[in-house]
């Protein structure tokens, strides 16, 4: 999506941290204009609505690679760097990062941290907060502060890169960053299943705590998500039931074992139809489910956050509205595309409103993920304050007390 | 619009007050806590309070002036408001196995004792978690979960005695953190009292909650964010089998390539300890293993995952291990000769209390390819001092644990053991490392704070600090170093002296 902006925004490219910090003073003694911490764009609609008037930091030349020693596993990185140039250069020496990033041609490691950006693979190898050992940022008063360092166990002072993750620009600049890697494994493979009915597919996925084999992600998707994906991943998927995708990885003949095993233990639920999916095809099909929770046109995807346990019961009521639905089923979290048809903002707040009453206020969160930016200042990006947001309020404020620092969108993140 | 806070009133709070027994005050306090947990809930008795004056790091000693055993969140909180009321400082305290002095009652104050709050009150495997109070003992979590598949992974050494809350606070690590992570990637939410005795909740089960990650922020804060008074913890799966093997170099270098090696081909160890030619030796003159006393390392490798997949990483590590120069390799066939190759690694400190009457771990880390070169420092610093320094640790992590031997009725020697310590914190900064892998600085090496992070750090720091707790009510005076400013009293390190090792 890209966004059209009403409001009016300058452009300031920092080409150092300490320059970005002298600015960011500057901004804070005199100015006070609202500034937006953007890397690739990819979730500017959400984040900066279109009405917002201030400065865009662009950290497209914050984009140096500081410190890679190969063999410590760990690299250094300036947070505008793109996904894809990290991923280029690590995997030309056997490492990843292991979080799953959509458009990552254009996604920056800052941007990563700030949205929580995560996929498939978070089931196994958790999200970018587990991969942050050091971090450098920008407070709204322009105070660079750092927390962590280099190395991979460290517990020296408070761990201040966890408050930053999903902290959406709100609560300082991310200037620089430490990443733990890890070891590309020799090989991937997905499994699919096709099932008839929300029940079967819970039946199957609470099988999978005691399973012989160790997926390293279990992807569910609806008919709807799944003519889609298999449109983007040019390869076919069952396009009239519930499709769930099971990834292993690691060695060839342990990967292909783990695949045979799997269509075994799972006969017991009677699937339409599995298939095997390896080599490119698998590669393809994985990077479809990447890239989908923000690939659609439609003016809404939300994501929802429940427990895996609960999570079929959601998608059963959100497939009832025509949502077209994947999820990161073992983890419970679900992406919705809302149908064309919700063509109104007021049709939106309706679909959400259902939605609502198919989570547990206490064990659920439902969240807008991307919309069209014109109603990105109408809609509340949280549908209830999350645990700690009197707290997160205060830390909002103490890091940034000039309220400078994408302020509105803080503001509007919960509806008053 | 929230309303910005007012950012100076933190330094305008009073003092503390210093409890004294026989005072009005004292005996008010004493009363309302009696009401409140019950003459079993509290001890003031001098004698009785000496049992808490210090925790696994015995250097600094202070007791506190009242200890109460609170048996719920609502007790927690009521005592902490008491204190508040009473304007005394507070701290918690689990099984009190801290080696940097994390439950030091600077000040003297109430010590909130959580051990009677060690209830398991959800398991639930669908959906991966469990809901413990802080002070359930870490393997009575996994002793719980026996027979599901199931396991709490953080596993710090002291597992057996240390407490849930206590691994939150400290951000615990253990043998498994290489492929399992540390606790804070285990905690999903908790419930905690904050310094003025509201209860807050933070994160959740579910996999994530939108907003800043404020668990995230909240473990590792070593007691000065308030009190965790139930955890959200992530279970995981066990792994199907493993296969443990012990490997002799000849020289440290040639043991340290090997493990980068491993870890470059792929394979992430679930264990990889190393035991230097000083600990070999001790182990040896102790338990007669069969070491050989020339041998410059041993390292201690497991692998755990699926069947099917081990003997292929295991036929890898051999063969890394050749190239390495290995000089024997022996793998454990049955379950009786891998608990013989573990209890080689597990009573190495047992054999160190037959050389030396009394010694100081550090717990440095260093990226782990620089690993030969911390550890010919601690050779280098033991011959410089005349201390015998002797190694075993987490090698996979660059988390090296030096244990320095001495005799701490000798005076000189203390302060020779404060001096090489310092030295070799030094020197693992100046190696890209960090004084602290997974003890917390505590008191102990609050000194070494402002060497690590400039002004603006610890002010940033700070800040986070006093929003959850501006007057230092709460366990006062640990792991930021005090403003210059500022006129309460320090506590500097007077001796080292045997600190349980981890």
């Amino acid at each position: 999506m890209s966004p059209t902006h009403s409001g009016s925004l300058e452009e300031f490219i920092p080409a150092s941290q300490t320059e970005l910090s002298r600015y960011i003073t500057e901004n804070a003694a005199t100015s006070q204009k609202q500034l937006f911490p953007v890397g690739g764009r990819t979730s500017l609609s959400v984040c900066c609505p279109s009405s917002q008037s201030g400065i865009q930091i662009c950290t497209s030349q914050l984009n140096r690679v500081i410190d890679y020693p190969i063999h410590d596993m760990t690299i250094t990185v300036e947070a505008g760097l793109r996904l894809d140039e990290l991923n280029e250069m690590i995997s030309a020496q056997g490492q990843r990062l292991p979080i799953d990033v959509p458009q990552s041609n254009r996604a920056t490691v800052g941007g990563v941290i700030a949205t929580n950006t995560c996929g498939p693979k978070r089931f196994s190898y958790g999200t970018i907060r587990d991969y942050v050992i050091g971090i450098s940022a920008i407070d709204g008063t322009g105070n660079l502060f750092k927390s962590g360092g280099r190395v991979v166990k460290n517990v020296a002072g408070y761990d201040l890169a966890k408050m930053l993750v999903g902290s959406l620009g709100t609560l300082a600049v991310i200037s620089q960053v430490t990443l733990n890697l890890r070891p590309i494994p020799e090989s991937m493979s997905m499994v699919w299943f096709a099932f008839d009915s929300c029940q079967t597919v819970e039946r199957a996925l609470a099988a999978l705590i005691t399973s012989g084999t160790r997926p390293t992600a279990i992807e569910y998707c609806n008919s709807k998500a799944a003519r889609q994906i298999a449109a983007e991943s040019r390869f076919e998927l069952p396009s009239e039931h519930h499709v769930i995708c099971i990834c292993y990885e690691g060695p060839e003949n342990v990967v292909k074992w783990q695949a045979n095993k799997i269509i075994e233990e799972w006969n017991l639920f009677s699937p339409l139809s599995s298939q095997i999916v390896e080599l490119e095809h698998a590669t393809r099909l994985y990077n479809a489910f990447t890239e989908y929770q923000t690939s659609s046109d439609d003016p809404v995807t939300l994501k929802a956050v429940v427990l895996p346990s609960q999570m079929m019961k959601f998608v059963d009521a959100a497939t009832k509205l025509n949502i077209a639905i994947q999820a990161h089923a073992a983890d419970g979290i679900v992406f919705g595309h809302l149908p064309d048809s919700a063509s109104s903002l007021e049709d939106v707040k309706q679909l959400l409103s259902q939605l609502k009453k198919e989570i547990d206020p206490k064990t659920g969160h439902l969240t807008i993920y991307q919309c069209e930016s014109e109603w990105a200042a109408l809609l509340p990006l949280f549908c209830a304050p999350p645990p700690g947001w009197d707290l997160m309020k205060q830390l909002k404020n103490s890091l940034d007390p000039g309220q400078l620092l994408n302020a509105q969108r803080f503001t509007d993140l919960v509806e008053t | 619009m929230v309303e910005p806070t007012n950012q100076t009133m933190p330094h305008a709070a009073p003092l503390l007050e210093e409890l004294e027994a026989g005072t009005p005050s004292f005996s008010a306090l004493v009363q309302k806590l009696t009401q409140l947990l019950g003459k079993d809930g509290i001890l003031y008795d001098a004698d009785e309070l000496l049992v808490y004056e210090c925790d696994g790091y015995i250097v600094d000693k202070t007791a506190p002036d009242i200890v109460v055993f609170p048996s719920s969140t609502e007790q927690v909180s009521a005592t902490v408001k008491l204190c508040n009321q009473f304007n005394v400082p507070f701290l918690a305290r689990g099984a009190g196995t801290s080696l940097s002095g994390g439950c030091l009652p600077i000040g003297g104050g109430v010590m909130i004792v959580l051990t009677k709050m060690k209830k398991i009150l959800e398991i639930n495997l669908r959906d991966r978690y469990a809901i413990v109070e802080p002070g359930m003992v870490n393997l009575h979590l996994t002793n719980a979960l026996k027979g599901t598949g199931y396991h709490y992974a953080p596993d710090p050494s002291s597992q057996g005695s240390c407490t849930i809350g206590g691994n939150i606070a400290t951000n615990s690590g253990g043998p498994h953190t290489l492929k399992y992570g540390v606790t804070t990637n285990h905690v999903l939410g908790l419930e905690a009292v904050m310094p003025d005795g509201t209860i807050i909740e933070l994160g959740g089960p579910t996999a994530e909650v939108p907003g800043y990650d404020m668990h995230g922020l909240y473990v590792g804060n070593e007691g000065t964010f308030g009190i965790c008074t139930k955890a959200t913890v992530r279970l995981t799966r066990d792994p199907e089998s493993l296969r443990t093997m012990l490997a002799v170099f000849q020289t440290i270098a040639d043991a340290t390539k090997s493990i980068s090696a491993m870890i470059a081909a792929g394979i992430i160890p679930a264990a990889l300890e190393m035991m230097d030619q000083g600990i070999i030796q001790a182990v040896e003159e102790a338990f007669h293993f069969g070491f050989p006393l020339d041998a410059g390392a041993v390292l201690l490798i497991e692998v755990d995952g699926l069947e099917i997949a081990l003997d292929e990483e295991v036929r890898q590590i051999l063969e890394i291990c050749h190239a390495c120069n290995v000089r024997d390799i022996q793998s454990a066939n049955t379950p009786e000769e891998r608990l013989l190759i573990w209890k080689s690694r597990k009573q190495a400190f047992g054999a160190i209390g037959r050389l030396s009457p009394s010694y100081c771990t550090q717990d440095g880390v260093v990226p782990r390819t620089r690993l030969p070169e911390i550890l010919e420092f601690i050779e280098e610093t033991s011959q410089r001092f005349g201390l015998r320094i002797v190694n075993v640790f987490h090698a996979g992590d660059g988390n090296v644990h030096p244990i320095l031997l001495f005799d701490e009725r000798d005076q000189k020697q203390i302060q020779t053991v404060l001096e090489a310590s310092e030295a070799i914190l030094e020197k693992c900064l100046e190696l890209g490392g960090s004084v602290t892998g997974e003890h917390g600085i505590g008191v102990e090496k609050i000194n070494f704070m402002s060497r690590i992070f400039n002004k603006t750090d610890l002010a940033t720091m700070e800040t986070v600090r006093n929003l959850f707790n501006p007057r230092q009510i709460c366990s006062r005076d640990k792991v930021l170093p005090q403003h210059q400013t500022d006129e309460k009293s320090t506590i500097t390190q007077s001796h080292p002296t045997r600190r349980a090792p981890h």
